[in-house]
């Protein structure tokens, strides 16, 4: 399997404060990623630096093998939609398409015409006329046209509403599923992106907490249910990530590494969101796969 | 990239073109009276016949070289400049506002409203959009100055030689290609702030104090572009220098035969049938630019200004490629 996209050690820093830092990861390609974390976790700066817009501090970054700063080449096979989906309010979705056309050397223009007709957006009127939703679309659009290996959306569907969230979100699928296109996508609300990806990066305090793929992170992690017991040690049990405690019971999220034969415990399988909420409540726990990990999915 | 620059910037190019036009509108139908007074004045010739003489220094009545005193008096009856000479003073901001408008959104605006992130995205290098940007408006601020610049040099030209002279402060500045030099300088300055600045009234507002102040920095070095030249020439005198030769007098002082100041910032002339209050020894001292340095100066003053702008915008397009994101 090859690698979309690969960060080692990469750090960004605005004045004396790290936006990111220390992040290592690894996407496979062909993956739907999710970015997640809080609001200045470092979700916009890590996309920024995979698109080049950012060079960084510390460690290196490769898009599809390459180093993405000053690499005009390298845009031609990434897509990118950045926050709050910019485009030239005065431009008409139809110049936006020909703009794509006269930039890129590769811009399906056709394709994006017919795109953009198939979700309803007029062509001949200035995009800064439409809802938010269909400038996403036209945003989205763009980046489709120049048909990307990698596709990196920042905040997508933030300024959506529920509907236009859950209509975006087919579409773009819809458009990548045949060609195997990898997309990174981030919302600082899971719940955006859980149904469409199966590949989870969390951010917080710009560091990595979380990295894997969701099948491998939801297998390896259990809420077990037994008896009020403060600090529990279990065989089996890696990292107690949450704890929580009425007057008879415990329950815990845990990070496994060999299945749980404690008969004190029931054990249940956990949902994604209710994973990431509980990394999210601590800081200091992280599910990072180490460095023999990374050999085994290369 | 032309064409996206052509059409996000066509309309600001095309407001130019409208004030141009509207500038010649005024212009051209106030102008065309004064050029007709200042050839029926017979001005017009007299100064043409007087220009060749490059080492004309004094005026001679009796050896009949020309004076043009009178058709400059015949020009005055028939023409009022002061008016002429106040819009002047207005038109002189005009470079400023082509960078303010022009320059200052260039880059400011698209990374203001986040644009930038869209078409840096594209495959094209940061360095070929800033350039190719910076080439489209700065043709048409370079055509447009050009209008400009021929325009007010024409309608003010007799106005000036007739009262001020064309070489003094704020007439040097209206005419000839300095006000070309000021619009790519304005222009590349409120590109360069754009960089620095990223909003386009902060841009702006930099702009706008940038501009006067280099302005007026190198309108106070102008004076010693050249080293000025110095004449005496006697108080009793039937010859004097010749006030319609358009020159720069940067001092002028009267001294007795003793050396001592008589007249602080003056000169006196008279003739010497009717000089009674002065002695033979007393003269005047000229600290001076020639009138055949105009044009030289106002090649000294625009490549200052070119250069500046050429340097703004290498500046700008570091910037670009190296510090926005």
């Amino acid at each position: 399997m090859s690698t979309a996209l690969e960060a080692n050690g990469l750090g960004k820093r605005y004045g004396r404060t790290w936006a990111l830092r220390d992040c290592s990861l690894r996407v496979p390609a062909g993956r739907i990623a999710a970015l997640v974390g809080p609001n200045g976790a470092g979700k916009t700066t890590l996309l920024h630096l995979a698109v080049g817009l950012l060079r960084p501090d510390a460690g290196a970054i490769r898009v599809l093998g390459e180093v993405p700063a000053a690499n005009p080449a390298l845009l031609d096979d990434v897509g990118f939609v950045a926050q709050d989906t910019p485009l030239y309010p005065d431009f008409t979705a139809n110049e936006l398409v020909k703009m794509c056309g006269k930039l890129n050397r590769r811009c399906d223009v056709p394709f994006a015409r017919e795109r953009l007709g198939h979700v309803g957006i007029p062509l001949d009127r200035p995009v800064g006329t439409l809802s938010g939703g269909q400038r996403a679309q036209v945003a989205l659009t763009l980046a489709l046209a120049k048909r990307p290996r990698l596709l990196l959306l920042d905040e997508p569907v933030a300024g959506l509403d529920p509907l236009a969230r859950r209509e975006f979100l087919q579409a773009l699928m819809g458009s990548v599923a045949d060609e195997g296109t990898t997309v990174l996508l981030s919302s600082h609300l899971l719940g955006d992106l859980e149904r469409v990806c199966d590949f989870l990066i969390l951010l917080q305090s710009a560091r990595v907490q979380v990295l894997g793929a969701v099948d491998d992170l939801i297998a390896e992690h259990r809420v077990l249910v037994g008896p009020r017991q403060e600090n529990p040690r279990l065989a089996g049990v890696a990292t107690v990530v949450r704890e929580s405690h009425t007057d008879k019971q415990s329950t815990l999220l845990v990070r496994t590494d060999q299945p749980i034969r404690d008969p004190m415990w029931t054990v249940h399988s956990v949902v994604l969101e209710d994973l990431v909420l509980a990394y999210l409540a601590d800081p200091s726990a992280a599910a990072l796969p180490g460095p023999g990990r990374l050999e085994v999915t290369t | 990239m032309t064409w996206l620059a052509w059409r996000q910037h066509r309309r600001q190019l095309l407001f130019g073109l409208i004030g141009l036009a509207l500038l010649a509108a005024v212009l051209v139908p106030t102008g065309l009276p004064v050029h007709r007074a200042f050839g029926d004045s017979g001005l017009a010739r007299c100064l043409d016949a007087m220009s060749p003489i490059a080492d004309y220094r004094l005026s001679d009545p009796a050896t009949g070289l020309p004076d043009c005193h009178e058709p400059a008096e015949r020009f005055s009856a028939e023409h009022d400049g002061s008016g002429y000479l106040a819009v002047g003073l207005l038109l002189i901001f005009l470079p400023l506002l082509v960078g303010l408008f022009f320059g200052a959104p260039l880059v400011a605006r698209e990374v203001e409203h986040g644009t930038h992130r869209l078409v840096w995205t594209q495959g094209i290098t940061r360095r070929r959009w800033v350039m190719t940007k910076v080439g489209v408006v700065g043709a048409g601020a370079l055509a447009i100055a050009t209008g400009y610049a021929v325009l007010v040099t024409w309608w003010l030209y007799p106005t000036l030689v007739a009262n001020a002279g064309r070489f003094e402060y704020l007439a040097f500045d209206l005419q000839g290609f300095a006000p070309v030099g000021y619009t790519l300088f304005a222009v590349a300055l409120g590109v360069f702030a754009g960089t620095v600045w990223r909003k386009v009234l902060s841009a702006m507002a930099i702009t706008l104090f940038g501009f006067v102040g280099v302005r007026l920095a190198v309108a106070l070095a102008r004076p010693h572009f050249l080293p000025p030249l110095e004449r005496r020439y006697p108080v009793m005198s039937e010859t004097f220098p010749n006030p319609m030769l358009s020159e720069w007098i940067l001092d002028r002082n009267a001294y007795d035969s003793a050396g001592r100041v008589i007249a602080p910032g003056g000169d006196i002339h008279c003739e010497l049938s009717q000089c009674t209050d002065h002695s033979l020894g007393d003269y005047n001292v000229h600290l001076y630019q020639p009138a055949d340095r105009f044009w030289p100066f106002q090649s000294i003053e625009t490549g200052l200004f070119v250069a500046l702008a050429i340097g703004l915008v290498a500046l700008a397009v570091h910037r670009v490629r190296r510090r926005i994101s």
